[in-house]
């Protein structure tokens, strides 16, 4: 296991290093804003553009720039500067982080553990009224965008502009004062989340526990008179799991990315809001900053997915 | 010396002045500079007594460009440093044309040749914490200083580049300007090497003016880029909430700005009430729909910016009292590149303007409450307007339909040479635009409108910033049409508006040029240099003459004289300020 694990962190490494490179590419040598231009403010005269590309040592060589950037990235995690926010990218990464995380976080549980519950239920009774009607929903939860559900909840729930005002609204995450004071801020946020992930979650599960419940062993296990539940949750459930968690795995990487959609829609200040505003904003160093810690994020989860494999499927071993 | 006298004065140099504008190319966050009325009604505003006290909330979808008042150049960094800072002059809401002290004690004293200019400053003026002491003329001269150090990076260096010894290009740390002088603490004196007094005095109210204290300063002005922008000190009513060491605990980029009653701050030295106790902006609001629902619907609430569409027409239509509309000062427009053919014909370039649906282009960036389609180029509240007739405009015939006249175009065609009415080339012409809306979809409009007339269009969007920058202003490039200019004023001037944009003499042909239809006709030429020494009433009058010139020609499609309109909640008091189209904390209250 440890050959492992260190045999994986080495190729983070590498999956770093190539992404790392990748953005760059993107962004300096693929026609893109000029960092000079953004600094320089409007129409700025070409000699001025010229100060400032000296400035930012835009006039050093490709490989140059490049290796400073490693450098910088790789012994201080420096991930440059917004010259539209005036701030450096880790700080504002770093300040964002634990609000994706809480938001994340409180929003997986129930996706994975209701996603997994409907879609081991669909599989039992599948061709049921009940399967029907639960994929059924899923297939609309899933259809449904995440800024199209979480608009409707917010008129129709949000306690300022809602029809039913139950719940605080969009921006009231900011407003609260506190941890507690944030979790019922959150309760929207996390059902419009949890309703689309759970809905893929069903489906997944679902399919999976279907093709599972008619492999060999299982019949045999039925043949040896083990009773239906054990069968459906020892032999069927964990092995119907394991490619769920996986993807649960790089969802979360993802998410903590950055949720984009939801966090835009419920004006929660994460990472997903920074890498938006970064867009719509032309902010390439926050562009650049945000895709590789969601690079650095997939790929630890990543990691731990694997690691978690062993002792989910015994058939697994490193 | 009198606000006329300074006016008789501004005839006379103000030539110089179209040779160093440059810094109002519009774009979609213009910087702080508009008319006064005419397009909305600013002008009718309720600036009286207010109630004292309250915190507003401002939602907002966007963060300041820069807090540090040498750096801000759009306008939501305006409205923040208009509110936490005091430049020499400012601009009462109710009257964007003639500014009034502000830290300075009078107006400025221009020198007969128009070689210096002297201000005087109010004594009792204080730096916020944790500076504490009072402002002299030396925190304006290293205000102007630090400007033009590449670690600031001030952006709009050519409005003071004949302040005498001003650096050409940004200087490396922060340099002292041999012609600022500073007497006395009182006092500052500007020693020009070209005789633009008047237009230097003009430009004092921009907020480079902001005085800004060395001793604290320089630490954070060593750095690259300076870090004074997260430990910015106030001199205006209200100051961003800070530390003891004057660390902005109230900034969070991207999330919040919190504004809090500047403790040092004397009511007696300024004419600004300050009603509010402080004020709480969230620079990343949600959806800007429900942003603007919030507002309207809730209390102590106001949107820092245009609401969208539904909201905006509910707040227009249904909610009196809940809005203000202030006019942009500048118009939108795609320049036709007079340099290429078959655009170099004037016929054509009438022709393109006579089909051109500009109600369609008007549309795209949000219809008749975001802007006025126009008539002619100088927009509502710079002088002239009025004398090159208003919104009704000079009355061609290829300007008469906001939505296209196709027979007027066949016409200009055929006067062109096109027997069919149409354009039957097979040239490509190349439109360049930014890759996000609104410029984007205008761009497409412009792209239809043309294509219905038979040209071909090579159609190319790149990223906003480089759109100008290393597209519209490098005539090498060849772009027939820019898909998402504009220009805006810094000062309310005509020539400001119609000199930099429509001189021959001032294409630039290695970049930075802003006559981006590249107009080149000796008359119109002439006429700008007779009128730029004119004064008084003549003044208007040659330049809307000149409007009307440069409008025969058919440089471009004027789509868009833009307004911005203001929303708040029904117990507020909105006031919006117009020379920077924002919301006026300093004004503002509770009902």
């Amino acid at each position: 296991m440890g050959t492992y694990i260190i045999r994986r962190l080495l190729y983070m490494v590498v999956v770093l290093l190539f992404v790392t490179a990748l953005t760059f590419l993107i962004f300096y040598v693929l026609p893109s804003a000029d960092p000079a231009a953004l600094r320089a403010g409007r129409s700025p005269s070409p000699e001025t553009l010229a100060a400032i590309r000296e400035q930012l040592g835009l006039d050093k060589p490709l490989y140059e720039q490049f290796w400073l950037y490693v450098k910088g990235l790789v012994l201080h995690f420096d991930l440059g500067n917004s010259f539209v926010n005036n701030a450096d990218v880790r700080e504002l990464v770093l300040d964002r982080l634990p609000n994706t995380l809480f938001l994340i976080s409180g929003a997986a549980l129930p996706w994975f553990f209701t996603g997994a519950l409907v879609g081991t239920i669909s599989a039992i009774k599948r061709g049921s009224l009940l399967d029907r009607a639960a994929m059924g929903s899923a297939l609309l939860a899933i259809s449904a965008p995440v800024y199209f559900t979480g608009l409707v909840a917010l008129y129709l729930f949000a306690s300022d502009i809602g029809l039913f005002p139950l719940l605080p609204g969009a921006g009231s995450y900011q407003q609260a004062d506190g941890f507690f004071a944030k979790i019922p801020t959150l309760i929207l946020p996390w059902i419009i989340l949890a309703a689309a992930f759970a809905a893929i979650y069903a489906r997944l599960t679902r399919s999976n526990l279907l093709e599972v419940m008619s492999e060999d062993y299982v019949r045999t296990a039925r043949a040896k008179g083990v009773k239906e539940r054990r069968v459906i949750i020892r032999h069927g459930l964990r092995a119907a799991i394991t490619p769920v968690v996986t993807v649960l795995g790089l969802d979360l990487g993802i998410l903590v990315g950055g949720a984009i959609l939801t966090e835009t829609v419920f004006g929660i200040p994460g990472i997903g809001r920074l890498s938006f505003d970064a867009i719509e904003r032309g902010d390439l160093a926050t562009i650049q900053g945000t895709t590789l810690f969601l690079a650095l994020a997939v790929v630890i989860m990543n990691l731990l997915v694997d690691i978690l494999y062993a002792f989910l499927d015994p058939r697994v071993r490193y | 010396m009198t606000r006329s006298q300074l006016r008789l004065l501004l005839a006379s140099v103000v030539a110089a002045l179209a040779l160093v504008v440059s810094a109002c190319g519009g774009d979609d966050s213009d910087s702080g500079s508009s008319g006064s009325s005419g397009g909305g009604n600013a002008a009718q505003q309720e600036t009286g007594a207010g109630k004292t006290g309250g915190v507003l909330k401002q939602l907002g979808g966007t963060d300041v460009d820069y807090l540090d008042p040498g750096h801000t150049y759009f306008t939501a960094g305006y409205q923040f440093a208009y509110a936490t800072h005091r430049p020499l002059y400012s601009f009462k809401p109710d009257d964007a044309k003639d500014p009034v002290p502000d830290l300075a004690a009078d107006k400025p004293q221009v020198s007969e040749d128009l070689k210096s200019v002297t201000v005087k400053i109010k004594p009792g003026v204080k730096f916020g914490p944790p500076v504490n002491r009072e402002v002299t003329s030396k925190d304006v001269k290293y205000a102007f200083e630090r400007f033009f150090s590449v670690n600031v990076g001030g952006q709009y260096p050519t409005y003071f580049s004949s302040i005498a010894g001003a650096p050409k290009t940004p200087t490396k740390g922060v340099k002292p300007i041999s012609g600022i002088q500073t007497p006395d603490d009182q006092t500052i004196v500007f020693n020009l090497s070209r005789p633009e007094g008047v237009l230097i005095s003009s430009a004092l109210v921009m907020p480079i003016t902001a005085p800004v204290p060395e001793e604290y300063a320089k630490e954070f002005d060593a750095k690259n880029p300076s870090t004074y922008n997260t430990h910015v000190v106030a001199t205006g009513p209200y100051m961003v909430k800070n530390d003891a060491k004057g660390t902005l605990t109230g900034y969070q980029a991207g999330k919040s700005i919190e504004l809090v009653r500047n403790p040092n701050w004397d009511k007696s030295t300024d004419y600004k009430p300050a009603y509010l106790d402080g004020i709480q902006a969230t620079t990343n609001d949600s959806n800007a729909s429900v942003a603007a629902q919030q507002v309207l619907t809730g209390s102590h609430l106001s949107l820092d910016a245009n609401p969208p569409a539904a909201q905006l027409r509910d707040a227009v239509t249904n909610r009196k009292g809940q809005f203000v509309q202030l006019p942009g000062g500048g118009f939108r427009y795609f320049p036709l590149n007079t340099t290429i053919k078959p655009l170099d014909d004037v016929n054509v370039r009438r022709a393109i303007v006579a089909a051109f649906d500009r109600d369609a282009a008007l549309k795209a960036r949000g219809g008749k409450f975001t802007g006025d389609i126009p008539t002619h180029f100088l927009p509502p509240g710079i002088p002239g307007f009025e004398e090159a007739g208003g919104m009704a405009g000079p009355g061609f015939d290829f300007l008469k339909n906001p939505r296209g006249d196709m027979a007027v175009a066949a016409e200009y065609m055929k006067k062109a040479g096109f027997a069919s009415g149409k354009y039957e080339g097979n040239e490509e012409l190349l439109l360049v635009t930014g890759n996000v809306d609104p410029i984007k979809s205008q761009a497409e409009v412009a792209k239809a409108q043309l294509e219905k007339l038979g040209f071909k269009i090579q159609f190319r969007t790149v990223p906003q910033d480089a759109m100008y920058t290393e597209w519209c202003q490098v005539p090498k490039k060849q772009v027939a049409i820019c898909g998402g200019a504009g220009w805006f004023k810094d000062f309310t001037d005509p020539q400001s508006m119609l000199d930099p944009t429509f001189k021959g003499a001032n294409i630039f042909k290695e970049g930075g040029n802003n006559n981006l239809a590249q107009l080149d006709d000796p008359k119109i030429d002439a006429a700008m240099t007779k009128a730029a020494q004119l004064q008084g009433a003549e003044r208007p009058k040659a330049w809307a003459e000149i409007d009307r010139m440069i409008t025969e020609q058919a440089p471009a499609v004027p789509f868009d004289w833009d307004k911005t309109t203001i929303i708040w909640s029904k117990d507020v008091n909105g006031v919006g300020n117009p020379y920077y189209d924002a919301l006026d904390f300093t004004f503002t209250s509770f009902k």
